[in-house]
Formats: C-alpha cells, structure tokens, sequence
C-alpha cells in the first residue's frame, strides 16, 4: 500500500467478513425454517432469522463500502487519509452499535426493543430492512457524516479524479437518502413511497456509483489499461445508472396505492435498468482483455470478471424478469423476489466487496498478492459461492414460478401456506445449496491463513 | 468505446448486431446482421471474417435455443400444467441469459481486437 493511513481499511474489512459469515448463518437457520416451521423456534422465530439476515446483509457491506472507500480515496487522492484516528474510532463505533441491535434483535422481544430505546420518541422501527433502533440509526448517521468529512477533506486536499469524485458521490447519496428512514408518516401509502427512497435508491441508485468506483479502481491497477479509458466507461456506466434506477423507483409504486402512471414510468424505465450492469460486464471483460500486464493477484482479478457478469444476471436478468407491471401483477413478492434479491445483492454487491478486499488484503499485510496455494483456495471458494448462488437463484425462482401457478392463477388458486408446502421440495434443495455456500464462505476464509511462496508481477 | 481508430469495426459491430438480436430488435437486427455476414464473410482480414461469421452462426444457434427448443418444450409438455410452465421458464431465461452474455464475452474481445470462438462453434471461423 502507499500510505500508512490506508490500513484503516483493515479492521472494517475484517469485521465485514465476520459479519457475512453470521448473515449466513442466519439465512441457513432461515432456509430451514422454511421446511421445518419450529425449527430453534422459540429461541429464534422466522421473523427475527429474518431480519437478523437482512440487517447483518447491510451492516457488513456498509463495514465493506467504508473499508473500501478509507482503502481508495487516499491512493486516488495521493495523500495520507485526513484523520486516520477518527476512521478507527467510527469503525469501533459502528461495530459496537451494529453488534449491540444484533444482540438487541435476538434477546429483547422486538416491541420491547422498541420501548427500549426511545421509538415512542420518533417511530422509525416496523419496516423492512429498517428496523433498527432509534440510537441505531442515529449512530448509522454519525457515522456516515464522520466518514464523509474525513473522506472529503482528503479529496479536498487531494487529486480529484472520476474514480474518488464518483466513490464520494456515492457515499454522500448513501448517507443522504438515509435520512429518509427517519420519516415515517401515518399515512401507510406515503410510509411505502418514502420507504423506497432509502431502500430503492440505496440498491438500485447511489450504491451503483460505489461499485463502479470500486470496480473502477481495481481494474486499473490489475490491468494497467489508460485511467482516461477506464474513467469515460465509468461516466457512461454511472450516467446509465442514475437514469434508469432514479425513474425506475417506479416499479415499487405499482401496487401500493401511488397513481396509475407509476406502472408506465416505472415499466419503461426499469426495463432499462439492466444497461449500467449490461455495460459493467463489457467493460470488466473488454478491460482485462485490453490489459497491459499480468497482475499476479489473480483472484481479484476473477473477483472483479465474476462481479460483472453475476451483477449482470442477478441484478439486470432477474430484475428484468419481473419488472413489467402487468408480470409484476402476478410476481409481486413471490420468491421470483427472493431469487432476484439473492443473485443481485450476491452479484453486485458482496462480490464487489470481496473483489476488493481480494485486491487489497494482501496488499495491506505487505505483499502484492497472495501465495498461489491460497489464490487456488479462494479461487475454489469463489466458484463454491458463485455456483451456489446460481442454483439457490434458480430453486427460488422454480418455487415462485410454481407459487404463482398455484397460488395467484386459476380458478381454484391455494393459499399461502398451502402453496408453501407443494414447493417444499425447491426449499430443500435451497437449503443444501445454501450449505454449499457456506463451505465456500469458510474456504474463502481459510485462504487468509494459507502461507506459501510469494507471487510476483510479471 | 473502440478508441483505436474511432470507427466501428465490423467486427464489433456483428458482435453488437448478435446482442441487439437477442435483446432489442429480434428479426431486425439479424437482417442486419446477415448484410454483414455476406459482405464480410470472405474478409481478408481473419479477424473481421472470425467475428462476422461466428456472431452470424451464434445468431442462428440462438433462434433454435431460444425458439425451437422451448416450441420443442411446449408441444412435448401440457401447458396447462404448472411444472410445463416451471421447465419452460427455467430455460429460457437461462438460455438467453447465456447467450447474452457469450455475446458480452464475445464484444469485449473485438472491442480488445481480439478472436473469440463461441463454444462448439469454433470451426465456423
């Protein structure tokens, strides 16, 4: 690495991974509560597995955007991180706080939690995705706003180029739309709108620029392809990206009691939502094809080609799949949702931190990259965790195409958990992939602790 | 993107008509593409014959796998039955999903001015 300072990136990447590992974990007791309803029940219901999954999900990419950022801004910017002390003191922060709602989630009845810690104040617990605590969110904020300072400051005083100037934009975007998950009117029909303005222009907006940025970064340095090249597809990639996924918003207000005009707006725009990924997959293989040199950190270079094409499939293909209003009439929050969640958060988003934390790790513990032994590991895990994924996505989906079939069509449909149990058989075998992924999940950690020869650049 | 020459190559330009096919203007854009393939498919230049003529047999690959085998799969299945539906589905989307991305694989090597091969049609060069 160039600058001390960039070491911070460390412990948050460490945390991200320990955390994904206890998303999973959640998500295996998850899966199999969906065959076996009293599974650890009453000590972990579905509905606290759920969002102990879900939570841990944003937590740990967030822990990732931030060690990625503290890792790039500094070398993009070619000087020491502003405060390295206050990086490290917001990671302790962050992780006290996130570790704190975990604990809180799992030991404290979620009402009672809520009485806890002062949602009779300012309600913004209840909600999908964000049900952290009051003082939680608060923190989330402090957080947020500490890192933007320490980031911007160092841009300030630094070089400003697309891959910093976009990574900030999205971190700013990240911390802004936020806010939003403090606002929780009465009114259900405007609780859902503004809901999405945190959930939807998270995923589908502001975290688009700060993958691209992330993906960006890495493929200049493991190809050594002109920064001008690689900076012009990052403009167009996150130009596509703002305007399909800002309009696109529309295909969460088909059903919700928003306007009928949002089923055009919505329908039409997020079917060219797909393009921004369509154009990362071009420009990661066209980059790597075009490269200068052969970067001895293989893994991260098949990190960033696998973040491509899975944010391609999970994210455009599966997204795409389901986004036409009148499909959409008929898949609304089936598990067709489910499996494109899957794929495009597994796509787009953990593989981008990974191919980021595979390119950097080795250079924050002294070394340009990682044994070849424990390349092959990771390598082994990438595959174990990628090809997984692509069969959970596609039991999910088997089970949604069947769960429409049954409950939402016909003449004589089936309720809800009487189509349960006719696609039990696709749960299962989503709990065995799921187990797969969990195997790749600890080789991929195993290969931190494989030693061997050093590798060098050729 | 192809900041080589500042021209579109028809090299790319079978590759991008191969995805157009498959994603924007099925039927048009082949007709497109078999203009090409005509005019191309002697080329002098390896690369450009290479390119023309494997997007012009992966087009004719992707009719088949995108409408003969799912007609295969609806004449052979009830389509008044839920696993049908499940099977067809499935596949389509996987096979599509496959092809675009080839085709992905395929405008990254001719934007790089690179060959490509696509798979079990690599003797159509």
């Amino acid at each position: 690495m160039k600058y001390q300072s960039q070491a911070v990136a460390k412990p948050y990447f460490i945390a991200a991974i320990g955390l994904f590992v206890g998303q999973i974990l959640f998500g295996l007791i998850m899966g199999l509560q969906y065959v076996v309803g009293d599974f650890l029940f009453p000590a972990i219901p579905f509905n606290v597995a759920r969002m102990v999954h879900t939570n841990l999900l944003i937590v740990w990419l967030l822990f990732g955007f931030m060690g990625a950022a503290y890792y790039l801004i500094p070398e993009e910017s070619e000087r020491e991180l502003y405060s390295p002390k206050l990086a490290l003191a917001m990671f302790w922060i962050f992780l006290v706080a996130g570790a704190l709602t975990i604990v809180g989630y799992l030991f404290v009845p979620y009402a009672k939690l809520a009485e806890m810690t002062g949602n009779d104040l300012l309600a913004t617990m209840g909600r999908e995705f964000l049900e952290q605590p009051l003082p939680t969110k608060i923190g989330i904020v402090i957080v947020a706003l500490a890192m933007l300072f320490n980031l911007s400051m160092t841009v300030l005083k630094g070089r400003k180029t697309a891959i910093n100037l976009v990574m900030l934009l999205g971190l700013w975007g990240l911390a802004i739309f936020f806010l939003f998950s403090f606002y929780n009117p009465a009114n259900l029909v405007k609780d859902k709108f503004y809901w999405w303005w945190v959930v939807h222009l998270w995923v589908e907006g502001v975290w688009e620029l700060i993958m691209g940025a992330m993906l960006a970064f890495v493929l200049v340095k493991v190809t050594g392809v002109d920064r001008e090249v690689i900076e012009k597809w990052l403009y167009v990639i996150i130009a596509m990206a703002l305007i399909t996924g800002l309009v696109g918003m529309g295909h969460h207000y088909y059903w919700i009691g928003t306007p009928e005009y949002w089923q055009w707006w919505g329908s039409v725009f997020s079917a060219l939502e797909p393009i921004p990924f369509f154009m990362m997959t071009l420009f990661a293989f066209n980059m790597v094809n075009r490269r200068r040199r052969e970067h001895p950190n293989k893994a991260a270079v098949l990190w960033a080609l696998g973040t491509g094409v899975m944010a391609f499939l999970g994210a455009g293909v599966w997204g795409f799949l389901h986004t036409l209003a009148p499909v959409n009439y008929y898949t609304h929050g089936s598990q067709i949702t489910a499996a494109h969640g899957h794929m495009a958060f597994y796509g787009a988003y953990v593989m981008v931190v990974l191919t980021m934390i595979s390119y950097t790790m080795p250079l924050l513990r002294g070394r340009e990259a990682n044994s070849p032994k424990a390349q092959v590991l990771e390598m082994w895990a990438f595959w174990l965790m990628t090809v997984s994924m692509v069969f959970i996505t596609l039991f999910l989906t088997a089970a949604g195409i069947l769960q429409i079939w049954l409950q939402r069509m016909g003449e004589t449909p089936l309720g809800f958990m009487a189509t349960q149990d006719q696609v039990a058989l696709f749960y299962w075998m989503r709990e065995y992939t799921g187990l797969v992924f969990f195997t790749g999940l600890m080789l991929y950690i195993g290969s931190f602790f494989v030693k061997g020869d050093k590798t060098q650049a050729s | 993107m192809n900041e080589s020459t500042g021209r579109i190559s028809p090299a790319v330009l079978a590759e991008a008509l191969y995805l157009v096919n498959l994603l924007l203007a099925p039927g048009l854009a082949f007709m497109l593409l078999l203009l090409l393939f005509r005019r191309h498919r002697s080329s002098a230049d390896a690369l450009t014959r290479g390119h023309v003529r494997q997007a012009f047999a992966a087009s004719l690959a992707a009719g088949f796998l995108l409408v003969g085998v799912p007609g295969l799969i609806a004449l052979a299945g009830d389509l008044g039955q839920a696993n049908t539906w499940t099977v067809l589905l499935l596949y389509f989307v996987c096979a599509h999903a496959a092809l675009v991305l080839l085709g992905v694989l395929a405008l990254a090597r001719a934007l790089a001015g690179k060959p490509y091969a696509y798979p079990l049609l690599g003797g159509f060069q």
